[in-house]
Parts: C-alpha cells; structure tokens; sequence
C-alpha cells in the first residue's frame, strides 16, 4: 500500500476564511417552513380519497430518499472493490449522507399519523374497521390481511422503522466519520475499518432497503406481493443516486473557491460514472420487465389486480397509468439505453442532460409503483375507482421542502470537511484518473 | 523474377517498412507523437504492454467494433420476435397457457438472448474484421529482434505502401527519433509464393 501526503491543501481552513454568511442556513430555514406547511396539507384530502396528500408527501420522500440510498451502495461498493478511481468522488456522496437523519424526520409525521388511526393515512391496513375497496369487508375480516398480520401490524411496523432509519443513519455515520478523521490523522487504519463495516453493511443495507420498500410502498395494496419489488427499489435508487453524483461533480468542478473541484474531476470520472448508469439503465429495465413479465405469465388474480389498476379502470378503459407506463418503458429505458451507449455521451453536457433526464423520469417511476390503489365506490358493480395520476399541492411543497433540507445537510458538509480525502491511500490513482 | 535462391540479395526481396527499435516507453511515446505530425498514415506501434495515451499519440480514433455489436444485436432482437410470431402465430397457430398467438411479452425472453448471442457474435467477428484476421504471418515477424518487442522493447513501423514513404529519407526521419536502431523489413511471404 502506498503512503501518501496532502496532495492538495485547500479545505476546512479555505472554505472558513472564504467568509461571508453560511449559505446552507437559508436553505433550512426555507425546508422547515415547507415541511410544516406540508404537514398542515396532510389532513387537506377530499372525502373520496382522504389518503391523496399522504401518498404525495410520501413519493416526494421517496425521491430524495432513494438518491441517499443509493449513494450509501456506491459508497460501500467502492470500499469493498478497494476502487481508486473514486476516491474524489465518494467524498462528494459522503457529504450527502449526511442528510439521512432528514429523512428518518420527515417521515415521522406519516408513522406517528398511522399509529394514531387517521382517514388521512394511506397504508389502509393499519385501519382494521376501514372497508377493502372492491372486496365488501373490513381490513379485520379480510382473509388475506389476517394471514398477514403476524407481520403488518402497527407495533412491529414501528419496531421496524426505527430499525430502517437507524441501520441508514448508523452506516452513514460511521463511513462518514472515519474518512473525515483520515484527513486529519493520516491512519489507515480507517481503510480497513470502513471495507470491513461494507462487507457487513452491505447485506445488512440490502435487508432493511427492502423491508423499507415492503413496508412503505408495497404495503400501500397489502393484498399483493413480489419478490423483485426491494431489487427494483434498490436499481431505482442507483439510477437516481448515479444521475445526482454527475450533478453535483459538474456543479463541485466548476467551482474554485475552497470548497470547488475545478481542475480536480477529469473527463475520464464522468465517463466511468456513465457507463455505470448505462449499466443500472440496463438492470432497471431487466428487474422492471422481470416482474411483471412473472405475473404476466403466472396470471394469478392475486398478483395481476396491482398492473391492471395500472393500465385500466374497472370498466376496462385505459387510464392515465397506462401512459405513465409507457414512458416509462420507452424514455425511462429505450432512450437513456440507446443514449449512453454512444461513447460521446459519456461526457460534459450531454451526461449532464441525461442525468436530468433520469432523475426527472425517476419521479414518475415513483408515482407509477407508490400512488395507484383501490379507492372504495360505489358508482359500479367492482365496488372500486383508481387513484388516477393526478399531481397534488404536497407533492410539490414536500419535494421542496425535504430538498431543502437534503441540500443543507450536503453545503453544511461540505464547508466543515475537506473536498476531498487528501489522505486517502487511493488519493492519487483519483487524481489521475484515465480511461 | 528468378528462381535461383537470392532471398538474401535486398533488391529481390519486396520491401515492408523500416522499423525503428526503442528502448523506453517515454522514447515510443514521444515517436509516435512526431511520426503522427510527420503526416505518415499506415504505420504503427509496438509494445510489450498497453502504453496509456500510446493510441492519443497515434492519432487514432475510437474502435468499430461497436458498431458491429450494435448492428448484431438489433438483428438478434427481431429474428428473435420474427420466430416467436412465425412458429406461434402463423406456421402452426397454438393456444398455449391462455395467452395470444403473438405478443411482444412472452417471446421477450428469446428475443433479449438472441440480443445477446449476435451481439456477442457481432464482437467476435468485428474485431476479426477490424484487426484483419486471420493474418498467419506478418512480417514484422522476420524482425530478428521480434522477441524484445514482447519483452523490453518497442518500435515504430512505417510500411513502405505509406504514400509518404521513402527508404532513403524515411530511415533518415526515424534515425533522428533517437532510436536504438533502424532496420529496413522485407516481406519474404510474397516473395516465396
């Protein structure tokens, strides 16, 4: 292993002495304002569907949540290959990890709000006198809820939260920590210590990642279930993680003030970045169509209801799902595949514009899998409408408000700890980086 | 020309090239760079390992072969549903499982391998298209040298069919690189046939 020195001095000392206001100060303060209101919004639902505003502040958690996600596996994955190449940019993620106590947060309002029983709540499950849409009982007298209730009931839902956001925010911690105090030791010690805890972390990670979806997402239509549903959440998440790490080293590399990478990043870590977002494009779609092509080919009614309220209504026209999923095959997979595939977009702007792009289609593959279920009605003979894809005012000020708060937790990082991890044993090999 | 054994006579033997021989990698580097400038088109760099930025230096540009994969997947994609739609829905139209004759889902499978296999198919042989293989001999071989160039050596080859190419002024030209030597190449293959 090779020793290695202060390779470039600017840090804590630069970032401080550049002076003026903290600018990640603004952005708190505009998260929390945005949160409270968003709370207030919660109980704003209509009488036909009073879950609607839930679900809204539930997917805009969800987006900001996955990019978190998925930067903690990239995070671990290049601790365990021992990678050199992305030694500059894993400081960048590790400064977002910072941001998974806002998470564990903001999503105390919907945990607390199921435990106390509200209409307002969208995992209906946790109501045992609400009516089954479609079925003409009550979640306690529903065959399939009892047979799952040694596992959806609130108490160990909670039990289980706690585990989730502490497993994330304990992993993030702890990676966080000991790279910053080897800036400033020099120990190498720490190496060890961080690929030691990712080879542990990473199944203990891919368990509560999945739990998180189940019981979050897949919960949501409680009579359903697929085994591919935590993979799919975990390959939505590194697209979305891989699209937000190329935006934030365009935005670091154009900066030289202290705390900016000009210089720094090559053309060469965007190109590797982008031929693992080609990769995960390509294990979305793989895990995407595998799931429903199981249930396609099983044609069971259990599994099959989730996909139909996802193409029809009950009177058998097409609905507004149907066209969100066709973008979602075709500008979620076709395009960004065939795109990244060319050499040429691997680079500069155009990476830049399809990272958008992902992120952008990223929210809608969130809509499409978290906000379609059976509302109770009585206008035809299946005793059930579908939530139609419909944006809602808590969308929007949730998805502001935790991207807020997401983003003061990321400036306030970066102005306490170095850009980059100066004494990291791979520091040179980064700083090299070629094709 | 004549059939008594005079391979050993220079001006019976058709000319390759001229190769100059290199001992450090800096030292090819740098040649390719000068001879890239010089304007010459077909000639080329030899190294007992992968030399990072060697091919920058060459002037050469990205590799073809995607463009056969790419090509060979397409065609695997469609022969893929094109058998699924002919054996189930026109040759021998079949009910299987409750599902249509034809369907873009269920034949997915077959179609995405099939994807796979040509395009697989579409590396191997581009890359033997574009490296010009099979080549069983080349004369670079005849080099008596050849062994340091998959060792400790390098060298540069410009080939005498490069328009540029003169044997007087192109020996000239590589002996100011600062070679360790420069040899005049004969291709002997032809002259046998």
């Amino acid at each position: 292993m090779t020793t290695s020195s202060d390779v470039i001095t600017p840090g804590r000392e630069a970032a401080a002495s550049s002076g003026g206001r903290d600018p990640s100060l603004p952005l708190l303060i505009a998260g929390i304002v945005l949160m409270v209101i968003s709370i207030g919004l919660l109980f704003t639902g209509s009488a036909a569907d009073p879950a609607r505003p839930f679900l809204g502040y539930l997917v805009a958690v969800t987006f900001w949540a996955s990019i978190l996600i998925g930067m903690l596996f990239l995070v671990m994955v290049w601790w365990l290959f021992d990678a050199g190449w992305s030694v500059i940019i894993r400081r960048q993620l590790e400064h977002f990890l910072a941001a998974f106590p806002v998470i564990g947060v903001v999503m105390v309002p919907l945990v607390a709000l199921g435990v106390a029983g509200s209409d307002a709540v969208a995992w209906t499950w946790m109501n045992l006198d609400a009516e089954v849409a479609g079925a003409g009982v009550t979640v306690a007298e529903d065959v399939l809820y009892l047979h799952k209730a040694p596992y959806l009931n609130t108490t160990f839902f909670v039990l289980r939260f706690i585990l989730i956001i502490g497993v994330w925010v304990g992993l993030a911690h702890l990676l966080r920590q000991w790279s910053f105090r080897m800036d400033e030791t020099g120990d190498h010690k720490y190496v060890h210590w961080s690929r030691r805890l990712s080879a542990l972390g990473m199944f203990v990670l891919a368990m509560v990642t999945t739990m998180a979806s189940v019981d979050w997402f897949m919960s949501l239509n409680f009579h359903w279930f697929s085994t591919m549903f935590g993979v799919w959440f975990f390959s939505a998440s590194m697209r979305a993680a891989l699209s937000a790490t190329v935006l934030v080293l365009f935005w670091q590399a154009s900066r030289d003030d202290g705390t900016g990478l000009k210089g720094i990043v090559k053309p060469a870590h965007f190109y590797l970045i982008g031929c693992i977002m080609l990769a995960f494009t390509v294990f979305w779609a793989y895990i995407s169509f595998s799931q429903y092509f199981l249930i396609y080919n099983a044609n069971i009614p259990e599994e099959t209801f989730w996909y139909n309220i996802r193409e029809k209504n009950p009177d058998g026209a097409l609905n507004s799902w149907w066209w969100v999923s066709m973008v979602l095959m075709f500008l979620h997979f076709f395009v960004p595949f065939i795109y990244l595939l060319f050499y040429k977009c691997k680079f500069g702007a155009r990476l830049k514009f399809i990272a958008v792009w992902i992120l952008a289609i990223h929210l809608l593959d969130i809509y499409f899998n978290v906000l379609p279920q059976k509302l109770p009605s009585d206008a035809n003979i299946l005793g059930y409408e579908v939530r139609q894809f419909i944006p809602g005012l808590t969308d929007v000020t949730v998805f502001l408000g935790v991207g807020a708060l997401v983003l003061w937790a990321f400036v306030r990082s970066t102005r306490r700890h170095r850009p980059i991890p100066v004494r990291d044993p791979r520091i040179h090999e980064s700083l090299t980086c070629h094709e | 020309m004549d059939t008594s054994n005079t391979a050993s006579s220079p001006a019976a033997r058709k000319p390759y090239g001229m190769l100059a021989l290199f001992d450090s990698a800096p030292g090819i580097y740098e040649a390719a760079r000068t001879v890239r400038e010089a304007g010459y088109s077909r000639w080329d760099a030899l190294t007992p390992f992968p030399v990072h930025g060697l091919d920058g230096a060459m002037g050469l540009g990205r590799s073809k072969v995607p463009v056969f994969v790419f090509i060979g997947g397409v065609i695997g994609f469609f022969v893929g549903m094109w058998l699924a739609w002919w054996m189930g829905y026109y040759n021998y139209p079949l009910i299987v499982g409750g599902k249509p004759y034809f369907s873009p889902i269920f034949p997915f499978p077959v179609a995405y391998e099939l994807t796979i296999l040509l395009a697989a198919f579409g590396a191997l042989g581009g890359m033997f298209v574009c490296n010009r293989l099979p080549m069983h001999n080349h004369p670079v071989f005849n080099y008596e040298k050849f062994r340091h160039l998959t060792d400790d050596m390098f060298a540069v080859v410009i080939e005498a069919e490069d328009p540029l190419y003169d044997a007087e002024g192109t020996r000239t030209f590589l002996e100011e690189l600062g070679p360790v030597e420069v040899t005049a190449l004969y291709d002997d293959e032809e002259d046998d046939a």
